[in-house]
């Protein structure tokens, strides 16, 4: 069985130094075969949670033009509180 | 919160609109809850007044507990199907399957969630109503957020601003303001068994400020909309493999005609379709909001629950309520302005485990 969405985007980000948002939603889609707006701005929002609860940093913002309107970017790194709830939750090996 | 580049005005522009979005989305789910709790009591009293409930004499204090138990396994039945309906449309359905079948590790704080927030505190209130009165019930249950907001600090270091504490301590204060002149007819010094309901009010404040708590722990790795489908999955089993059975074998009490009275009375079934789609969304929301603003202002803003419930039975009932409600509005009104106007930064950043957001 595949991991839950949320659990799976903290593995993606275990794997690399760091990842910006546009970078994880993409590995997202290809896992879970699922592509549209909607699914997207779910998948930042839980980046949002993620973030605000600390398990994951930004590091880095950046803006992008998309269609002729402003988008903010987000340069993600796991934190040391989230290895840590990664390791409680199963979700990276000690 | 870049740490190491210059930024232009436009982006810290662009940050602090999304940030200020997050923590606005925050406090719309906490009001969300509050609205759909205050209108829960509606349904929820009106329960008592139909077959099988209400020919249920107030005296009988274990047959009402049962009836409680009951009604509440039925109600927690009817959210999970409502929950089911609502990730459906968002497409969460597999997500909740992911997410349950990690029970050793992530939902079994679920599980304890609903232990909590169901048996603990749903049960605690009812005894508090029943031994002591209804006034004292919902007094008790004002204090949740202050256990919550504990439990949240020492356990996972979420941060409590002071104007946050404030802000708390004022919608409490307001909470306090509306219910607190009833209660003093409703204590009875003569009453023999009113330290059950003490005990009851101390289970509900307790119950429910854990929940939140326990919930926010699973919730840092799972999905909130999912998390709560979770935990009304472990509260039907608890209800329906645990405690009923256990009522029904070591007790005359009658569980199976209570089950059979209540899903054959449409009437009943009206009541508890209407309360559990308060309930259902009215949860949704609470937990929605945990993961934008934090445990602690999440359940002080849910509190405003209390000025709500006073407004939907006025409006059912045609009861206006006291003169002194307007005063516990102002109070309560106010102590939310207070926590909402905290910069959206520090709202961005829940907890101590990490540096500062830059600039805050």
């Amino acid at each position: 069985m595949k991991l839950h969405q949320k659990g799976f985007l903290l593995v993606e980000l275990s794997k690399a130094p760091s990842m910006w948002d546009y970078q994880l939603l993409e590995k997202v889609f290809a896992e879970y075969e699922q592509h549209n707006d909607f699914r997207e701005k779910t998948l930042r929002i839980a980046l949002d949670e993620l973030s605000a609860a600390g398990l994951i940093k930004c590091i880095e913002n950046k803006l992008d033009t998309v269609n002729g309107k402003s988008k903010l970017l987000f340069n993600y790194q796991l934190s040391d509180f989230g290895i840590t709830r990664m390791v409680d939750t199963g979700l990276l090996l000690a | 919160m870049a740490s190491n580049a210059v930024i232009s005005p436009n982006l810290t522009q662009m940050l602090h609109k999304h940030y200020a979005r997050n923590q606005r989305w925050g406090f719309m789910w906490a009001l969300w809850t509050a609205i759909l709790w205050g209108a829960w009591y509606v349904p929820g009293t009106a329960l008592w007044s139909e077959h099988p409930y209400v020919d249920i004499a107030a005296d009988q204090q274990s047959l009402r507990l049962a009836a409680t138990a009951v009604m509440t396994w039925v109600h927690a039945i009817t959210v999970f199907i409502f929950l089911l309906l609502w990730n459906m449309v968002l497409g969460k359905v597999k997500d909740y399957g992911r997410t349950m079948v990690r029970f050793s590790k992530i939902s079994k704080w679920y599980a304890l969630a609903s232990l909590c927030g169901g048996p603990l505190a749903i049960f605690g209130s009812y005894m508090a109503m029943g031994f002591v009165g209804p006034v004292f019930a919902a007094i008790s249950s004002l204090f949740y957020p202050v256990i919550g907001a504990i439990i949240a600090r020492l356990w996972y270091k979420e941060k409590i601003s002071k104007r946050a504490a404030i802000g708390m301590c004022i919608i409490i204060f307001g909470g306090m303001v509306i219910y607190g002149p009833s209660l003093f007819g409703e204590m009875d010094a003569t009453n023999p068994n009113a330290w059950l309901g003490y005990v009851g009010g101390i289970m509900s404040a307790i119950g429910w400020g854990t929940e939140g708590a326990v919930a926010g722990r699973a919730m840092d790795v799972s999905d909130p909309d999912v998390g709560i489908h979770c935990r009304f999955s472990f509260e039907i089993l608890f209800w329906g493999l645990l405690i009923l059975p256990f009522l029904a074998t070591f007790t005359d009490l009658p569980i199976k005609s209570l089950i059979i009275d209540t899903v054959t009375h449409s009437k009943a079934m009206l009541w508890i379709v209407l309360a559990a789609a308060c309930h259902a969304y009215c949860y949704t929301a609470f937990y929605k909001s945990f993961s934008l603003i934090g445990v602690g202002r999440g359940e002080a803003i849910g509190n405003l629950y209390a000025v709500f419930a006073l407004i939907f039975i006025a409006a059912f009932t045609l009861q206006l309520p006291q003169w002194y409600f307007i005063l516990g509005l102002i109070l309560t009104v106010a102590g939310s302005f207070v926590m909402f106007s905290e910069p959206a930064e520090s709202v961005a950043q829940l907890r101590d485990n990490e540096p500062a957001l830059e600039g805050v």
